[in-house]
């Protein structure tokens, strides 16, 4: 609940703070979803930044825990060329039945969401056998100094708004039981696109 | 404007400008151990106000990563010339600004050698 609140009053500034990362990571972001099918499940939308970056045409079903979040995502979704619906909604535990969707979508999400293995594994359920698992998600460096910075900048960024730099996304994707397809860095080894397998 | 010259440009004037805050505020003559720590802490300070500045513009990690590094290594540096006393404090900012620089170029390097998303 209080996860909820602090997204909710976040939800007034997060496009602003996220304009940097649109700008660098606009043209990956593009190229990573370009492999988006059919039905599609978008978790944490946020305020919806990244739909602009979806290949065109497709059903997507946007979620998120944050009201606020929520009613800023409607309005860019009026600007993509498909359907697109959203729903309130907690990653880990998903109102929808087994094998539904035919791509999940994260961006950014599994690095707040609370039970991050048990949240992949909701994604898992709702995904068809084949469907595909699309994230861009930042994650603890292998690198002693870069990993050292983050682990330092961890302990303010999960105070302020419980966003943790130091998960290892990519294992917690293998234990949630998905096939890894690949991991590409997009920035140092810390922010990736990871596309795996049901 | 290209974000490689971006990152460059910031390296080097957070390192300027905390190599220049840490003069102002180490007194000259201190013990070298307290003027590398306080240097360390200013350096800190520093930090989580640039970033707060420079992340909504030109992306959260980008940034976060050298600064963090020249925070760091600036502020400590600086802390201690500081303290050593007679070192005229163009020259201590010119040093925060050439360490900014070199870790920029480092982590530019770094990041060309890691990044496996064309």
């Amino acid at each position: 609940m209080a996860e909820k609140k602090s997204y909710d009053r976040f939800a007034q500034v997060f496009d602003f703070f996220r304009t940097g990362d649109m700008r660098r990571w606009g043209r990956k972001q593009k190229q990573h979803f370009q492999q988006m099918r059919g039905k599609v499940l978008h978790v944490g939308v946020g305020t919806g930044m990244e739909i602009l970056n979806f290949p065109p045409d497709l059903d997507i079903t946007c979620v998120d825990l944050s009201p606020k979040m929520l009613e800023r995502a409607r309005w860019r979704g009026t600007q993509y060329q498909g359907k697109v619906h959203f729903a309130l909604m907690n990653a880990e535990s998903l109102a929808f039945p087994d094998n539904t969707f035919d791509t999940a979508v994260a961006v950014c999400v599994f690095c707040t969401v609370a039970h991050p293995v048990a949240g992949l594994e909701e994604l898992r359920r709702v995904l068809k056998p084949g469907g595909k698992l699309l994230m861009f998600e930042h994650v603890l460096s292998k690198n002693p100094v870069y990993g050292l910075s983050l682990r330092f900048m961890s302990l303010l960024t999960e105070a302020l708004e419980g966003t943790h730099l130091d998960r290892d996304t990519v294992a917690n994707v293998r234990k949630a039981g998905f096939t890894l397809e690949y991991e590409k860095n997009v920035y140092l080894d810390i922010v990736k696109a990871i596309a795996a397998v049901k | 404007m290209n974000f490689k010259v971006i990152d460059l440009i910031i390296g080097v004037f957070s390192g300027i400008l905390i190599a220049f805050a840490v003069c102002r505020i180490v007194p000259a003559h201190w013990n070298m151990l307290a003027g590398m720590f306080a240097g360390g802490v200013i350096g800190m300070a520093l930090k989580f106000a640039l970033l707060i500045l420079l992340a909504p513009f030109f992306g959260a990690f980008e940034v976060m990563i050298p600064l963090s590094i020249i925070a760091m290594i600036v502020g400590m540096t600086s802390g201690m010339a500081v303290s050593h006393g007679g070192i005229p404090q163009a020259l201590i900012a010119s040093g925060g600004g050439t360490i900014g620089f070199a870790i920029a170029v480092l982590i530019y390097y770094s990041n060309k050698k890691l990044v496996t998303f064309k």
